[in-house]
């Protein structure tokens, strides 16, 4: 460790500092003091209120909903996407060739810009859409997607699922090729049936890659913001207000700057913690698998 | 038996093959859409009569009393896509160079603050990084998009974990060789990381491409909005083109299909071994 190496390692390691000290420290110690004045993000003066923004948030219907709503998409997200992704690996896995022009063809979705495919999806579920007219004059089911609070939270969870449904097969996949075949002819010897050996075997085995998809799509839920803005705006009624979108909208629609990053820091905070326990649950189901 | 083997296989792959349509049905949609005559664009699944309207009236700025610039929106994204990314591959290459090859002090401390801020919610940042970018004077600027955007700790990760798997011999062989850290970084590590710049590119390019909500809050003119946000706000509470919508999607999405499967192989190669 020369001094030649020390001014090496400081220079290339500088971009990152001027990065994190303009849009990570100061941002972090701005936003704290933000949180507690009351500035409307135009106006050249404000006032300092205390904790009034953070009291004023607990109560806020907006708050509770980004709190509530976050769950609700993690339980219909998360599921959802694991259950596709599996599929699709599990569909690749079994083609003994051109396995590799299957998967990019799967990943493709991932390519669309939340804007398109929430338009996209908009003309599909537009009132005189092919499906819904399909809907309406076969089953007689009348479905306004986007005004029903659950339907349009499912919409955005479908829309969102879809574009990482090949992305996390492809990570699945790899997890597939790590598992020891001899395991599999010893349960065939042993007669265990397919859909034993895909919970019993497969699925716990599959554990490490399991962990970075759930890992991921936890992440993309805490995050969730363009689909909600183009489709529902938060509505109908909060139904799907995400943090982003409850954010935003107090910021920048209503001005209401200060209020809007005490809701930030709630968030980050919720977020933190939700995550942290999310993880050491996931961490206890494969510990009792036999993984570290 | 071996009649049996075959068919079952014959079903697997027809399987896989009606799954992949299903998948990429809304860009088939998508496209159909935007070749549609207007009359029946989102009323039937297969449009059967075709025009090129759409393209036209997009292309054309469209009707006057809306004039929209697209292909300057394109070249926007471009511009802010390419100069950001750019940035944040360069920068992430010399950082995770240095945290994983070359011992100086500090070089924990660096490492940890990259992991806490990595894994601290960027949610927080939201607004006043806003400020930030007004209080500098880059407010409604290309600059202003690019900037906040011009690192990735993700890709910092990625290639020093990478780094890292490279055996010390061959950069001591190229240190007996009177090489500079330069000139192993430049000769000996970068040309070994071809499948995994492919993949960090790739998705930091795409993810910087199809970025909404930041682009629309720093950019106010509308000289210089990107494609994505033009699209979502031409598109969005507005509505009333669904044809030109379509075309504007095509517009946005196929350059990064484009890209995307012209790096195909070399992406593949590259995720096998980020996943290991």
């Amino acid at each position: 460790m020369n001094t030649k190496q020390g001014r090496l390692g400081w220079l290339f390691t500088s971009p990152y500092l001027i990065y994190a000290v303009v849009f990570f420290l100061i941002p972090l110690v701005w936003s704290l003091f933000l949180s507690m004045t009351d500035w409307n993000l135009i106006s050249p003066t404000f006032s300092f209120v205390g904790i009034t923004n953070y009291t004023e948030a607990f109560q806020s219907p907006g708050v509770k909903a980004a709190f509530f709503v976050t769950f609700k998409f993690l339980a219909v997200f998360i599921p959802l996407v694991v259950a596709s992704s599996v599929i699709v690996a599990l569909i690749v896995k079994g083609l003994p060739k051109y396995k590799g022009i299957f998967l990019i063809g799967f990943f493709l979705p991932y390519l669309a810009s939340g804007v398109v495919s929430s338009l996209i999806v908009k003309g599909l579920l537009s009132y005189n859409s092919p499906i819904n007219e399909f809907l309406r004059n076969s089953l007689g089911l009348d479905i306004d997607w986007l005004g029903t609070p659950f339907a349009a939270l499912f919409v955005v969870a479908v829309i969102i699922a879809w574009k990482f449904t090949g992305y996390y097969a492809l990570i699945l996949t790899s997890g597939f090729e790590s598992i020891n075949k001899e395991i599999y002819e010893a349960a065939m010897i042993d007669g265990v049936s397919a859909w034993q050996r895909f919970w019993k075997i497969t699925f716990p085995l599959l554990y490490p890659a399991l962990y970075t998809v759930l890992i991921l799509s936890i992440g993309v839920t805490f995050g969730i913001f363009t689909e909600v803005y183009q489709l529902t705006g938060g509505g109908p009624n909060f139904a799907t207000n995400t943090w982003q979108m409850e954010i935003f909208t107090r910021a920048f629609s209503n001005l209401q700057a200060g209020y809007a990053s005490a809701i930030a820091i709630i968030a980050s905070v919720v977020t933190f913690i939700s995550i942290f326990i999310i993880r050491k649950i996931i961490e206890l189901w494969g510990k009792r698998n036999g993984w570290d | 038996m071996v009649g049996t083997k075959k068919k079952g296989l014959f079903f697997r792959y027809l399987i896989a093959v009606v799954l992949l349509l299903i998948m990429i049905f809304p860009y088939i949609y998508m496209v159909l859409n935007s070749f549609s005559d207007w009359e029946q664009v989102d009323k039937t699944l297969f449009p059967t009569d075709f025009t090129l309207k759409s393209y036209e009236w997009l292309l054309g700025g469209g009707e006057a009393v809306i004039p929209r610039p697209w292909l300057q929106a394109f070249f926007n994204s471009f511009l802010v896509s390419a100069s950001s990314t750019l940035l944040m591959m360069v920068s992430a290459v010399l950082v995770a160079y240095a945290l994983a090859k070359i011992p100086f002090r500090g070089r924990d401390t660096i490492n940890n603050l990259i992991l806490f801020q990595m894994f601290f919610p960027a949610i927080i940042l939201l607004i006043p990084t806003f400020l930030v970018i007004q209080k500098i004077g880059m407010y409604d600027s290309y600059w202003g998009m690019i900037l906040p955007k011009a690192m990735s700790l993700w890709a910092v990760f990625m290639y020093t974990n990478f780094f890292k798997a490279i055996p010390e011999t061959f950069i001591e062989a190229a240190k007996l060789d009177g090489a500079n850290e330069r000139q192993i970084l430049f000769k000996v590590v970068l040309p070994m990381s071809k499948s995994i710049t492919t993949v960090i590119f790739l998705f930091l390019f795409m993810e910087r491409w199809t970025e909404l909500l930041w682009d629309m809050l720093v950019v106010k003119s509308d000289s210089m909005l990107t494609l994505n946000v033009l699209l979502s706000q031409m598109f969005g509470p507005y509505g009333g083109y669904p044809g030109p919508m379509y075309a504007a999607s095509v517009l946005l999405t196929l350059p990064i299909i484009i890209l995307f499967l012209i790096f195909a192989k070399k992406f593949q190669e590259g995720m096998q071994f980020s996943l290991k």
